[in-house]
């Protein structure tokens, strides 16, 4: 058959329907994400704020070289890194082993397993208050317990001393989405196949030799994918901290979110604001593709 | 001929059509006249909501043509302060009054979101108020904001200990020091002088009312000078770190909000407090164990100089996209009126902010020690009344709290406090 210039073959069709029915899909993508962060980018380059009467006013890279000098933003920053490492790295490990034990064949798994979801499913506000209650210096249950068992003398001030209270954010950051990734993790370890371990250990391989050598390289792209996930999650950190702590004591606690809530919403200062918003979407864009490209390339090994 | 006929016809019913449409526009008219009252409405917290509903029913028994829905917020003050932002940021506010804290009114005036009143009150009238009060609700020279309650900070102390130790009430940061450990050494005092260290608005109003003693200054609202690395707010600074390091402060006091404070005075474990007059009823109520034991003036100063208290308050403006202005208006002078605040004081004990009221005898009556509140009141200071006083506060809290936590030595978080205050308010807006 003669193809006639001006007339699409086949597959030019089909892709052409295919654009069609995913258009409507990517301009609400584009008003929703595309337009916000657009805007924000704008916006970093004006001045906008109480001394401008809220009107724009180009300023260039003002916003930008304020930020290079400001100590609050890179406390704030460095809190919120030191937050989303240590919570996380310790959400994965007992995620994992809270996965493999739901794993296992026992009586009352389905209990269990919803029982263990629980703390995922709460309002975070919530829990963020009974955690401060469990950390109150006079009155916690947490001093209560320290004291009975011997451990220390007088109650410790934990929500108020700046050493101890990113550590009560921790706290109750992994209590609360351990059992998210555990799930996340369940359902990796449920798609490898039983006959794997089997040949293994006909092999003579013993579990611990069997873990290392089939479930964690076969789990690896799902342990990526929650690490990723709770990664954008923990560094967006915001009602949790505002809850228990409000950022303090000192800015101890004071994450990138409280500093960004407190510059648009209390100082109205919304150019200085965006530029805060685009800086933080730069740094969590780019760990976040570091992450995308670490995971094709496990995949790429695995087939 | 019929066509003509029906002509007539139509003209008939076209005619008597007009004459109902003309009668009905007439009794609309009419009925238009007899208009439903007008709606107000207004955020507050929830305990000033349930406080205020006596001068609700009041306001609206007097104004027929005016409902007042006071809308219930939460008790934190720094959340009723989101909700008229976030309300005014999204252009459509359901706010026709607006009550503010004393330190929010510079913001919400340059934001430009308060219908300037500076003619709209009568100058006969504006004369009664309290001077600082009245300073509190303008903004580069206009008014927008009329008191309704005022605030300012005291030094409560033990009468019957300084009795018992046959000394007198201290006058200077000296004095206030040498009899609190004399009272601590003689058994009397655990604590000699509690206050608010926590890195929270309190703590810049106490701060406030120390560099007053010393004879500083915060920012400078004319010029906008900075004094925070002056040698003024270093030795305030210093004085109170000192509190703790002479043991005369327990540690934890940097982590005291008011209420903290006040459970220590109020179970008679320290001679001294630094709070708010609302400590003062509650002090003296029946089942206080502190119950006419003490008393209160002004905060101690350093020799030669005089002491100012850090003023408060609460006033009320009106919202520049309101619908109502004039029916804004009666309602703002009602809440400020000698009438109503008479009504809301004896009801609640808050401090007026109207010099007549300083003398009425209903009123002292009731509360005796407002007798002495007039001259704290009347030589109050205001905190900077800049547009980003949020951010200013911010920056001090931050560097006292790392003073008083010793993590930085006085004169450096004073320094660094400056040179941000400076960059701030240098800043393009």
């Amino acid at each position: 058959m003669l193809k006639s210039p001006g007339k699409l073959n086949l597959q030019q069709q089909e892709q052409r329907t295919g654009w069609l029915l995913l258009a409507p899909a990517l301009l609400l993508l584009l008003l929703v994400y595309v337009y916000p962060i657009l805007r924000s980018f704008w916006l970093s380059f004006y001045s906008q704020n109480l001394g401008t009467e809220l009107k724009p006013l180009f300023a260039g890279l003002d916003n930008y070289q304020r930020m290079a000098i400001d100590g609050r933003f890179w406390e704030s920053l460095a809190n919120t890194s030191f937050f989303t490492l240590v919570s996380v790295t310790l959400e994965l490990g007992l995620g994992l082993g809270m996965a493999l034990v739901l794993n296992q064949a026992f009586r009352g798994r389905g209990v269990v397993r919803t029982v263990a979801l629980l703390p995922w499913a709460l309002p975070t506000a919530l829990i963020a208050t009974t955690w401060t209650w469990i950390f109150n210096d006079q009155f916690g249950v947490w001093n209560d317990l320290l004291q009975r068992l011997g451990l220390i003398q007088t109650g410790v001030n934990w929500l108020g001393d700046p050493g101890w209270a990113i550590w009560t954010v921790i706290a109750a950051d992994v209590w609360k989405t351990t059992p998210f990734i555990a799930i996340l993790l369940l359902a990796g370890l449920q798609s490898i196949s039983a006959d794997f371990y089997e040949a293994h250990a006909l092999d003579g391989a013993s579990p611990i030799q069997s873990f290392f050598q089939i479930t964690l390289p076969l789990l690896l792209p799902q342990i990526v994918i929650a690490a990723l996930f709770r990664f954008a999650q923990a560094f967006g950190i915001f009602d949790l901290v505002q809850v228990m702590t409000g950022g303090g004591p000192g800015g101890a606690t004071e994450t990138v979110s409280i500093y960004i809530y407190a510059t648009i919403m209390r100082y109205l200062d919304f150019g200085y604001g965006a530029a805060l918003v685009v800086v933080t979407f730069a740094g969590l864009g780019l760990a976040v593709l570091l992450g995308a490209w670490s995971l094709s390339q496990l995949r790429r090994g695995a087939s | 001929m019929p066509v003509f006929r029906v002509r007539n016809w139509l003209r008939r019913i076209l005619l008597t059509g007009l004459a109902a449409i003309c009668c009905g526009l007439v009794l609309w008219g009419q009925l238009g006249r007899t208009q439903p009252p007008v709606h107000l409405t207004m955020l507050t917290s929830a305990l000033d909501a349930a406080q205020g509903q006596s001068l609700v029913a009041v306001f609206e028994a007097q104004n027929p043509d005016i409902k007042l829905d006071v809308v219930e917020g939460p008790n934190a003050s720094n959340l009723i302060e989101d909700l008229y932002t976030s309300s005014f940021l999204l252009g459509d506010s359901p706010y026709d009054l607006v009550m503010m804290d004393v330190v929010w009114l510079p913001k919400f005036a340059a934001a430009g979101w308060l219908l300037d009143l500076t003619d709209k009150i009568p100058a006969a009238d504006l004369a009664d108020f309290m001077l600082p009060d009245l300073e509190g609700g303008r903004y580069n020279g206009k008014l927008y904001r009329l008191p309704v309650r005022s605030d300012a900070q005291l030094l409560y102390y033990r009468q019957d200990w300084l009795e018992q130790a046959g000394l007198a009430p201290p006058e200077t940061f000296g004095d206030l020091v040498a009899v609190s450990k004399d009272l601590q050494q003689a058994n009397l005092a655990q604590w000699g002088y509690v206050w608010q260290g926590r890195q929270f608005e309190g703590l810049a109003a106490v701060f406030v009312d120390i560099l007053a003693g010393f004879g500083g200054y915060w920012v400078n609202p004319e010029q906008l000078e900075v004094g925070l690395d002056r040698p003024e707010a270093i030795q305030a600074v210093e004085f109170l770190r000192g509190t703790i390091d002479q043991g005369i402060s327990p540690a934890g006091v940097s982590n005291y909000q008011h209420e903290d404070a006040r459970r220590l005075f109020q179970q008679g474990k320290t001679a001294f407090m630094h709070n708010w007059p609302y400590a003062y009823p509650l002090g003296n109520a029946e089942d206080s164990p502190v119950k006419g034991k003490f008393g209160i003036r002004q905060m101690v100063h350093q020799p030669g100089l005089s002491s100012a208290s850090c003023l408060g308050g609460w006033g009320i403006g009106i919202a520049k996209q309101t619908a109502h202005p004039e029916a804004a208006l009666r309602a703002v002078q009602f809440y400020a009126s000698p009438q109503a605040q008479r009504l809301s004081i004896l009801d609640n004990g808050y401090l007026p902010t109207r010099r007549s009221l300083y003398a009425d005898p209903e009123v002292l009556a009731k509360y005796p020690y407002f007798a002495g509140m007039s001259t704290v009141v009347e030589n109050a200071v205001l905190r900077p009344p800049i547009a980003q006083y949020a951010q200013a506060s911010d920056i001090l809290q931050r560097y006292l709290s790392a003073a008083i936590t010793q993590r930085m030595s006085p004169a450096a978080a004073m320094q660094a406090a400056a040179t941000e205050t400076r960059a701030l308010l240098e800043r393009r807006g």
